[in-house]
């Protein structure tokens, strides 16, 4: 059972390690890989988006591309011609936009802010402290290069992240610039991080029911090995108790006949030689000593106390008589010591159980008789033995006023128990039943009439003569 | 019998050799008994008793192979001029009642004297019956009549050899006695029984588990 349980124990401890280790692999894993593909993902929709900003920025070009071409290198009409075209090119539901700053960093046209137009914002900074329109400036320069700031994003009026772009028409030192906000990219990056955090919980509670339910598992079986193991063992140890109870009764059976038939037909020898001396006396007219009379009475109190223990350890009338005749004894001498009246009803055959049923019967009467003299306080008591086609029934009833439970009622340091009883009516394969009410108890044992049909004719047709 | 020149032939029957030794010196004081036998247990009283046929018989009841009771019965259906006695520790009225059944025409203690033992001899040599004073008060004070309805062990056991399908004749043959004996045997047991065929011998006994189904 120890043992069972240490193994239980090793085997739970496994499951939660295995269980354990499997989550953090798991789930590392699956975050390593994942991130990767996001950053490949996100990589990948920057690329996009630059892509599109530098398609934006060539069909914008190609728009004004006849105005500046032919265009000299002051001209403020075709100037504002130009920055009117780039002031209609919108797109992405007007979150996209151009707009047009000089080598300073003077703003010449903005769709969106026009309150910046004319002003320098050469020294305009974010967070971080970069010049951001210096920077725009640069990459103009360079020949067209990305940018990523912060800017107010129009549908949102707040501000995003915005990737930009801009590129330098020389001939009029213009920087160029479009751009577009990052946040729907963040936003769907997000998204795919939440999907794979909400995966792995997944994956984390699958585990967890996994290792739960091995636990529970092995909890069960756990539990079942040991009922069935346990009910094994009270089995066993019920079948061994009944056997020493067997053994019991038939070393008081052995003992009872050794002084009934031993000891006690010795002494009446002995009474039957103090007979003939007196015999003799008699006849060669010499009076009797007193001793001889005390004798004879010691020794007629001795036959009459080894009779009495002979009784008590087992009632050679049972083996003699059978089990009615034994019961009806010992029912007339209940009456007798008692004064409660009883009766008996009883089958006209007899001798047809086996020694170990006669006896348990017998002591359920004995017993069932000993709890109505202690306790139930009745007038009237039957004892009733009956066969019929099925079964072998006895019934002890009476009219007193009911017993404790069977279950709770207390040990005798006597009585055998009715609980004992019905144990021992069990393993003959009998029923044992105890009805107690206020107006009487019914005790009631029976045994099927095919556990014991075999037994008369095999212990008896062998006696021929 | 009653003749004091003619002596009573007495055969005792107890496995207990003491006993039988002890009243034995007993009844050698009394000149008109004859202790012809002894045997120790029920069954070797039966061929003993056939051989000498004594006119009373003292019997135990405990004893191995064959309990007196059983034995007496028996011998009874042999014998017919033959007493007995039962000679036993026995004071349980059920005893007396089964001896009575079984035909014992007295009943006496063995803690009682010799001169009840030769009382009892010669009352059941007339005819009579005799019961040991303690037993006939349990007898009389005993409020149920001898029980008829019991089936002694000789019916019994008659009644288990009828209902595996042996007829009166194969019955008599089995038990070594007449075929007039179990038909008598077997007119009891329906009276007792209150059965009036054989079939219905033959369904009492299935249904009281005398032999199996």
């Amino acid at each position: 059972m120890i043992f069972s349980f240490r193994l239980m124990f090793i085997s739970v401890i496994q499951v939660i390690i295995t269980a354990s280790i499997t989550f953090f692999f798991v789930t590392s894993e699956y975050k390593n890989l994942s991130n990767e593909s996001l950053k490949t993902l996100q990589t990948f929709m920057i690329q996009q988006k630059e892509q599109e900003l530098k398609n934006y920025t060539v069909i914008a070009l190609s728009a004004i591309d006849h105005l500046y071409e032919s265009a000299d290198k002051d001209n403020t009409v075709t100037q504002s011609l130009v920055t009117n075209i780039f002031d209609r090119i919108l797109y992405d539901n007007g979150n996209g936009y151009f707009f047009v700053y000089d080598d300073k960093g003077v703003n010449i046209s903005h769709p969106i802010q026009p309150h910046r137009v004319g002003k320098n914002h050469w020294e305009l900074e974010n967070d971080k402290g970069e010049k951001m329109i210096q920077i725009l400036i640069e990459n103009a320069k360079s020949g067209g290069g990305y940018y990523r700031y912060n800017w107010v994003k129009p549908s949102l009026a707040k501000e995003t992240e915005k990737l930009g772009y801009s590129t330098y028409l020389p001939k009029w030192n213009w920087m160029v610039g479009t751009g577009v906000y990052l946040d729907d990219v963040n936003k769907q990056l997000t998204t795919i991080q939440n999907a794979i955090g909400i995966h792995i919980n997944k994956t984390k509670h699958i585990i967890l029911f996994v290792a739960l339910s091995s636990i529970f598992a092995i909890f069960s079986l756990e539990l079942f090995l040991n009922f069935k193991h346990k009910r094994k063992s009270d089995i066993k140890i019920n079948e061994l108790n009944q056997r020493l109870i067997n053994l019991q009764e038939e070393e008081r059976r052995r003992i009872s006949r050794e002084l009934h038939d031993g000891i006690v037909q010795i002494l009446i020898s002995i009474k039957y030689n103090l007979e003939a001396t007196k015999m003799k006396l008699t006849k060669v007219k010499v009076e009797y000593p007193e001793s001889l009379y005390t004798g004879e009475r010691n020794l007629n109190t001795a036959i009459h106390e080894i009779r009495r223990i002979s009784h008590h350890l087992h009632p050679q009338i049972l083996d003699e008589l059978g089990l009615s005749s034994a019961i009806e004894a010992l029912v007339v001498e209940f009456g007798k010591r008692t004064g409660i009246s009883v009766s008996v009803k009883k089958p006209a055959v007899r001798k047809l159980l086996p020694d170990h049923v006669n006896t348990t019967l017998y002591r359920v009467v004995q017993e069932s008789l000993t709890n109505i003299e202690k306790h139930a306080h009745a007038t009237e008591t039957t004892v009733e033995l009956f066969i019929n086609r099925r079964w072998l029934t006895l019934t002890i009833s009476d009219n007193g006023n009911g017993m404790p439970n069977i279950d709770n009622q207390p040990e005798t340091p006597n009585g055998i128990g009715l609980r004992n009883l019905a144990e021992r009516m069990a393993y003959h394969s009998g029923v044992f039943d105890v009805k107690s009410t206020q107006r009487g108890t019914v005790i009631t044992a029976k045994i099927a009439t095919s556990s014991f049909s075999n037994y008369y004719g095999r212990s008896n047709l062998e006696v021929v003569a | 019998m009653n003749d004091v020149k003619q002596k009573v032939s007495v055969m005792l029957v107890d496995d207990h050799p003491m006993v039988q030794d002890g009243l034995r010196a007993c009844l050698s004081f009394y000149e008109d008994i004859e202790v012809v036998g002894s045997t120790c247990n029920g069954g070797d009283a039966l061929t003993e008793a056939v051989k000498l046929e004594p006119n009373v018989i003292l019997m135990d009841i405990s004893m191995p192979t064959m309990n007196g009771i059983d034995a007496t019965e028996i011998i009874l259906e042999k014998l017919v001029n033959t007493k007995v006695i039962i000679f036993s520790m026995h004071d349980s009225v059920e005893f007396v009642t089964s001896a009575i059944q079984a035909g014992a025409s007295g009943y006496i203690l063995k803690d009682t004297t010799s001169e009840e033992v030769y009382y009892a001899i010669k009352t059941v040599l007339n005819g009579k019956t005799h019961f040991s004073g303690s037993i006939a008060n349990t007898l009389i004070k005993s409020p149920k009549k001898l029980e008829n309805e019991k089936l002694t062990t000789r019916e019994q056991l008659i009644l288990s050899h009828i209902a595996r399908g042996n007829t009166s004749k194969d019955v008599a043959k089995i038990l070594n006695i007449s075929f007039r004996t179990v038909e008598a045997h077997r007119r009891n047991m329906k009276v007792k029984l209150g059965l009036n065929s054989l079939a219905e011998l033959v369904r009492y006994a299935v249904n009281h588990g005398l032999i199996k189904k």
